[in-house]
């Protein structure tokens, strides 16, 4: 504690003013920095058009990040090729990503960034339905068109009362139909009678697909004997698994991530619940054979696409000759479908203003995308007609078994 | 069922409760809430996957013990870093709780920014197999890790009542200004303390890793230590292993529960943090603890 002398030390004064102004000009200095806005392209070369920029809200790291990546590459891939050939309108097109991190709370940041910063005429992504539901509010507000990869619940273009979301689309089917492909597939390929449930109940896409399936499974005659439930972020599931056990189920039905696939296929082995196991395209990404070992051999699960689809196999070998290694499925097709969606509509549109280009994605019909012809219903904005795959957890393999056909 | 749940809870429960002894230890002594023993947590179970998986094939027991002893001197460091200046200047516990937030956090996000935040798995040490009696089966890993926490724990009863490093700590966690006073190195004290915290908290860390899987986030479920050390009492080691198996016992029981129909299991959590509060309410010294104090 300074003795306080009567009118100060002059020493400590002088310093006193010297380390201010050292400290005023120091914070002016950063002011001036972080005021300085980051080149938005728009310098006024002469004739020189900017780009259209299309927003990417994707996860590029965590859980989900392997699909996050596979999208961003597939984007990389589209957009050489359409700058290839001229371009969209005269103007290159460029996708700008940040990282939302399959977090609700991220993916606003990033779209807020992506609409107000960066100025994108449209956003592809995110993949996951709680994230994509998130964001709602943002791009509806500034106009600006979403569209979905592999958000699969319905509530992301149709809100609870019924009425379309006007500018979110996706390309993606969704989970009532998903639920109904695992529910009839396990009545019909494999043959089971019972069926029991383990679902996330933080997580809007499993705790939906988990209902999806138990309607349908019932619908067509078969009895849920168990439909249990872990918060997200849960590793341990045994409780839940014991008491499945003890009703004897044909199948285990687990709607989950592949994180939280890979824990309840080996805790049930652990339990010894022996029966087949089924999922969803949540269950897609190659580490899951990591992380659940030989408990998850043998198991099924629906997907939107499938590696030996011969539809894709141009695409998988640019994918593989470019990046040294196949594409995760199926978010890389849904991106590269988005961005042919979203560069056919700025043509046809003939402008990249949000409420005209809503519009013309509304009204796209049969447009050749990589996985078949893609007409968008301008009722619910999700694709009609596209068809779903079983695959099956072969060794370290990912095993196409068949493109499924509902019966209703 | 019942008694497959109960061997089910109490095979979390010890994971909980190994955390909570790590927790007690630290608080019993120096009276703050280590919250970065989550992060220790993580980063022993990191590096079991790192010697045992990603850059060697060091075998298991080996890598456990590397593991703890990695796990028991990173907590050293933390301490040696982050707390040992404030405690010098006798800061208030709620400095330390936020040097310990802080550390928590930074480590999470090296992690994510190093390894990156795909997660890890730690192939099966014991393969598949389970001990089955009747209708009731228990992992032979579950029995592994029981079996030495058990251990662990009888060697650290032995290290606090047999040798003068252990009294030191059992003095100093009635009055650390006097064990001052008397002359023993607070600082060489307290860092063992970190050390064995660690190590145990490492441990926790690798059967984790082996159980479940292994990534940056996994700290989270310190958490749930938390509410073991409190039930049982903060600052008590019995009532810390108490509480956390207790713990254990009751999420798995309240998992498989159904009111008229709808089953519990969702509200395991609701359930767990919501004891914690009734506890605090009721009885804050918990069902060992000694005096009302600061439950920072």
């Amino acid at each position: 504690m300074h003795r306080k002398i009567p009118g100060g030390e002059p020493g400590i004064k002088k310093g006193s003013v010297m380390k201010k102004t050292i400290h005023f000009l120091a914070i002016a200095a950063v002011l001036a920095v972080l005021g300085c806005k980051p080149s938005d392209g728009k310098s006024a070369a002469a004739g020189q058009q900017e780009p259209i920029r299309i927003g990417h809200s994707v996860a590029l790291t965590g859980p989900s990040a392997t699909w996050g990546q596979a999208e961003a590459n597939a984007l990389k891939m589209i957009v050489d090729k359409i700058n290839g050939e001229g371009g969209v309108l005269g103007r290159k097109i460029e996708v700008i990503a940040h990282d939302n991190r399959a977090d609700r709370l991220e993916a606003v940041n990033v779209a807020k960034r992506l609409v107000e910063q960066d100025k994108v005429v449209a956003i592809i992504g995110p993949a996951q339905s709680g994230v994509a539901n998130a964001i709602r509010e943002v791009n509806n507000a500034a106009k600006i068109p979403v569209v979905a990869t592999t958000a699969t619940n319905p509530k992301v273009t149709v809100a609870e009362d019924g009425k379309v979301v006007p500018y979110t689309f996706r390309a993606c089917f969704i989970d009532p139909f998903q639920g109904t492909v695992a529910g009839q597939f396990a009545l019909k390929d494999l043959k089971a009678k019972t069926a029991a449930v383990l679902y996330d109940v933080g997580d809007d896409y499993s705790q939906f697909l988990g209902k999806y399936f138990v309607e349908a499974f019932t619908k067509g005659g078969g009895r849920i004997t168990a439909n249990e439930a872990f918060r997200s972020g849960e590793l341990d599931f045994r409780a839940q698994l014991g008491k499945i056990k003890t009703g004897k189920p044909d199948i285990l039905f687990i709607p989950t991530m592949q994180k939280e696939a890979a824990l309840a296929a080996k805790q049930a082995r652990d339990l010894k619940i022996d029966v087949p196991l089924i999922g969803g395209d949540g269950w897609a990404s190659p580490d899951l054979i990591d992380l659940a070992g030989p408990a998850i051999e043998g198991a099924y699960f629906v997907n939107i696409a499938a590696l030996e689809d011969p539809a894709i196999q141009d695409f998988i070998k640019d994918y593989r000759a470019r990046f040294n290694m196949d594409p995760v499925l199926p978010n890389p097709l849904m991106a590269y479908d988005a961005m042919i969606l979203i560069v056919d509509a700025i043509r046809r549109a003939g402008t990249t203003d949000g409420e005209k280009l809503k519009d013309a994605i509304e009204a796209t019909r049969d447009l050749q995308v990589l996985t078949g012809k893609l007409t968008i219903d301008p009722a619910t904005h999700n694709p009609l007609n596209k068809p779903a795959t079983i695959q099956q957890v072969k060794g370290k393999d990912f095993v196409y078994v068949k493109t499924f056909v509902t019966t209703d | 069922m019942f008694f497959q749940t109960v061997i089910t809870g109490l095979s979390i429960g010890s994971v909980y409760a190994l955390m909570a002894v790590g927790y007690s230890l630290v608080f019993s002594v120096l009276n703050f809430s280590n919250f970065a023993h989550g992060a220790i947590i993580t980063l022993g179970a990191y590096i079991a996957w790192a010697i045992m998986v990603a850059h060697l094939s060091v075998p298991f027991l080996p890598a456990l013990l590397l593991s703890i002893a990695g796990a028991g001197f990173l907590a050293f460091l933390n301490e040696r870093i982050a707390y040992s200046t404030l405690r010098r200047r006798r800061a208030p516990s709620l400095y330390l709780m936020i040097s310990a937030m802080g550390v928590s956090i930074c480590l999470q996000n090296l992690l994510y920014a190093t390894v990156g935040a795909k997660l890890y798995a730690i192939p099966a040490v014991f393969a598949q197999d389970s001990f089955v009696f009747r209708d009731i089966t228990v992992s032979k890993m579950d029995i592994f890790a029981f079996w030495f926490s058990t251990l662990s724990i009888a060697v650290l009863h032995l290290i606090l009542t047999r040798t003068k490093v252990g009294m030191a700590i059992r003095a100093a966690s009635r009055d650390m200004e006097m064990v001052s006073a008397l002359g023993v190195n607070l600082d060489v004290l307290v860092a063992v303390l970190f050390f064995i915290a660690g190590g145990l908290g490492g441990m926790a860390g690798v059967f984790m890793g082996i159980k479940y899987m292994v990534y940056p986030s996994m700290g989270w479920i310190t958490n749930k230590a938390y509410i073991g050390a409190v039930i049982g009492g903060l600052g008590s080691l019995p009532g810390a292993i108490i509480g956390g198996l207790l713990l254990g016992l009751l999420e798995a029981l309240v998992s498989i529960a159904s009111i008229g129909g709808t089953s519990l299991s969702t509200f395991r959590d609701v359930f767990s943090f919501g004891i914690l509060v009734a506890l605090l309410i009721v009885r804050p010294t918990g069902l060992f603890g000694r005096t009302v104090e600061e439950k920072l």
